[in-house]
């Protein structure tokens, strides 16, 4: 079982108003959500889907669960995480974002230690265009093609994917991986799922702050890929608000504001051209800069 | 939520960790209270750094000098904030300071132990000494040992700067901190320690789930920063909010509207790449519609919408807004049928612009526009009163500007992402409708470059 194939996907925290939208959605399109969770509503359905009050009873009574998609409250994810774990569960999507820190790497900890893959926190899913709806991305804005997409942004995504339909492209598998300060993976991460799936031929990376490019450079220092890999960054230089990752920034800029930070986004910008990466300057870039790779690509 | 040096202790307090005996006080007559022996501290409660160079810190000798230095400290505002306490501790002879903190990393994805032998208020010297151990497994004693020794420290200092780390630790986690500071760790001749100054800041998304919060006494500041969080948690599905990103340019002529921060980043990417600078830009959120609620969301947007355009009238020298959304059919179908009819009655009278929210306040404030026109006049056209009055000084400005927009209506940019079909959708001529991206981009320049044409002829 991987993620482009599905058997059987279950959701914490069904009734919430949110993830019964998505239920709905998903089954419609087809996907196979064979249960609900939610502890105190075991017994009832939500849209014609059995509600359970714990992980355990879905797997004695239905079988193993491939997926679980999670959506209970932002307290409660830690919880429910260990409890898929717990159960079995090895793929888990986490729809909720405002996750206290703590308990995201937490929750990491038990995953890396089970061998678990996380998308999100704040993840909206998985599409595979006409095939795979894991998740809140609306599937219609997508048409099937060649061009992987791992997004830590929903709406750019929408956007690029709406140049690529009209160059007629398409795309092979779009990944949203979610914009809270720490990830289960990264774009990175899925940049070595998608360099390996056979229907991806080119890999477009969506970021709003660089740092969340930055992972790439270490992943292609260690890695070999053959498909090329362009780069979209919305907002460099527009007026967002600064945030810092390492503990020293942290507590200098803390200490006194005035000490300067070095802006390294240029420095991270040449080392991703150094490394073959190309860098869209804006969505409707997207499908030149792929044509023309793969152009040079097959004429070699 | 950055807590005030007196709500730091109270918390270092309740684990041990050393702190002196201190009061805090509401009014500077209170002091007479003190059960202190002078010589006293008096500090300051602002959040903002560098109070003691701006005079937030002051040490007295009796109870006369106190009074006045209170009442002078509660005058003083420190980077435009008045403290609502001062509190007075008593005076502590330390030989030396030394600097911890607890930090979470975002990058090593764990807490980071810092410290740095040269604690105090010469911050480069701190920094060029700052040591760090990060802790990537359960916090265990020699964590904190370790970083003890990176310090230079030596004998009994290793074990009792030990032990207040491990407290320190312990608030970290029990109460979800972003960072807890202890500057200047005060050592005196016996080698005992005093937390003479502390920072905490408590993780925003945490807040709601920390006991302590009901406890502390906070500030009309630190609710205000507090509020502005609040509208991210409490905003509920189905429903329809807005509000003004922080990006202010007074001399804009573009403003945005747009319904994800992402959306927002990328449009103005595209602006600034053609050297337009939006003068300001504002978010309408809207939770994904079901059929049940569909009714009501759209009545709601609607008027939402036009709280957002309302509040734009204050801006005279906006031209263009240019929306960037990506919703429902319904949705846009409701946005364009909002703007058609708006354009068609546009004619602002004093009464409908009297309505004013706290946002729409802090947007009049930032660009410097009028904010006395709603109530001074009868006139019909507050923006051209508002020409007349303080934007514009120079007649002939004023002059080419009436001529060119003697409406002074802004024409709009729709840009609306979706599958369906907007060919059917109600049409004005001053309403631009395109699912093109760049297309509208181009538009809403083309129009804020000939607004400055016009005007420079």
């Amino acid at each position: 079982m991987n993620w482009f194939n599905p058997k059987k996907v279950i959701i914490q925290g069904i009734t919430d108003y949110q993830a019964t939208v998505c239920a709905v959605q998903m089954k419609a399109y087809g996907t196979n959500i064979v249960a609900g969770v939610s502890p105190g509503d075991g017994g009832a359905t939500v849209e014609g889907v059995p509600v359970f009050d714990l992980v355990e009873q879905v797997q004695t009574t239905i079988g193993k669960v491939d997926i679980s998609l999670i959506f209970v409250d932002s307290y409660q994810v830690l919880d429910a995480v260990r409890e898929a774990i717990a159960a079995g569960i090895r793929k888990i999507i986490i729809f909720t974002s405002r996750i206290p820190p703590q308990d995201t790497i937490e929750l990491i900890r038990y995953a890396q230690e089970t061998n678990t893959q996380i998308l999100g926190p704040g993840s909206h899913g998985i599409v595979i265009p006409q095939k795979v709806w894991l998740g809140s991305l609306q599937p219609q804005f997508y048409q099937p093609g060649i061009v992987g997409l791992i997004t830590s942004s929903r709406h750019l995504g929408y956007e690029v994917a709406a140049e690529l339909n009209t160059a007629n492209i398409g795309q092979s598998m779009i990944v949203s991986v979610g914009n809270e300060r720490i990830l289960g993976s990264d774009l990175a991460h899925w940049l070595a799922t998608l360099n390996k799936d056979p229907n991806t031929k080119a890999i477009v990376a969506i970021g709003q702050r660089i740092n969340q490019i930055k992972s790439i450079i270490a992943y292609s220092q260690n890695h070999d890929y053959d498909k090329p890999v362009i780069v979209y960054m919305a907002g460099l230089k527009a007026p967002q608000a600064k945030v810092y990752r390492d503990a020293v920034t942290i507590i200098s800029n803390h200490l006194s504001a005035s000490i300067p930070i070095v802006n390294r986004d240029r420095q991270t910008v040449k080392e991703l051209r150094k490394i073959g990466i190309k860098i869209a300057k804006k969505p409707s870039d997207i499908p030149l800069i792929i044509q023309k790779a793969l152009a040079i690509k097959s004429s070699k | 939520m950055e807590l005030l040096e007196y709500q730091a202790k109270e918390l270092f307090k309740m684990v041990g960790i050393p702190i002196l005996p201190s009061l805090t006080i509401q009014d500077a007559r209170k002091i007479k209270q003190l059960q202190i022996p002078y010589p006293v501290v008096l500090k300051s409660q602002v959040r903002s750094g560098g109070r003691g160079k701006a005079g937030g810190v002051r040490f007295v000798a009796n109870t006369i000098d106190a009074i006045a230095a209170a009442r002078s400290i509660f005058n003083l505002s420190i980077l435009g904030e008045y403290p609502e306490v001062v509190l007075a501790e008593a005076h502590y002879n330390a030989e030396r300071e030394l600097f911890l903190a607890i930090v979470l990393d975002y990058d090593l994805r764990c807490p980071v132990l810092l410290g740095s032998a040269w604690g105090g208020m010469n911050i480069e010297s701190l920094l060029a000494n700052l040591q760090q151990v990060a802790v990537t497994d359960e916090f265990s004693l020699f964590y904190a040992r370790h970083l003890a020794a990176a310090m230079g420290l030596s004998g009994s200092l290793i074990c009792s700067v030990s032990d207040i780390i491990a407290k320190m630790y312990r608030l970290f986690k029990e109460q979800d901190l972003d960072l807890i500071e202890i500057n200047p760790l005060g050592v005196n001749h016996q080698g005992d320690l005093m937390a003479l100054d502390g920072r905490i800041k408590i993780n925003d998304h945490a807040l709601a789930r920390q006991p302590i919060m009901e406890t502390l006494n906070f500030s009309a500041q630190q609710r205000a920063s507090c509020y502005q969080d609040a509208w991210k948690i409490n905003q509920n599905l189905g429903q329809v909010s807005w509000r003004w990103l922080d990006w202010h340019q007074p001399t804009g002529k573009l403003a945005m509207i747009c319904n994800s921060f992402d959306s927002a980043l990328l449009t103005w990417d595209l602006l600034e790449q053609n050297k337009v600078v939006p003068a300001c830009s504002a978010l309408i959120e809207n939770s994904l519609a079901d059929e049940v609620r569909a009714a009501e969301n759209l009545q709601s947007y609607r008027d939402q919408l036009l709280n957002i355009l309302q509040a734009l009238q204050s801006l005279p020298e906006i031209k263009v807004i240019i929306f960037n959304i990506w919703d429902t059919f319904a949705v846009n179908r409701e946005i364009v049928q909002t703007i058609v009819d708006y354009c068609a009655d546009y004619c602002p009278s004093s009464s409908e612009v009297a309505v004013s929210s706290a946002s729409e306040q802090i947007l009049v404030n930032n660009v410097n526009s009028v904010d006395n026109s709603t109530s001074s006049t009868n006139n019909n056209n507050p923006i051209a009163l508002d020409d007349d009055s303080e934007l514009d000084s120079d007649p002939a400005i004023t002059d080419s500007n009436s001529l060119q927009f003697s409406n002074s209506k802004p024409y709009f940019v729709l840009r609306l992402l979706n599958q369906e079909s907007i060919d059917d959708f109600p049409r004005s001529p001053q309403v631009y409708l395109s699912s093109n991206l760049e297309e509208s981009v181009q538009r809403a320049i083309a129009v804020v470059k000939s607004s400055k044409s016009s005007k420079s002829s």
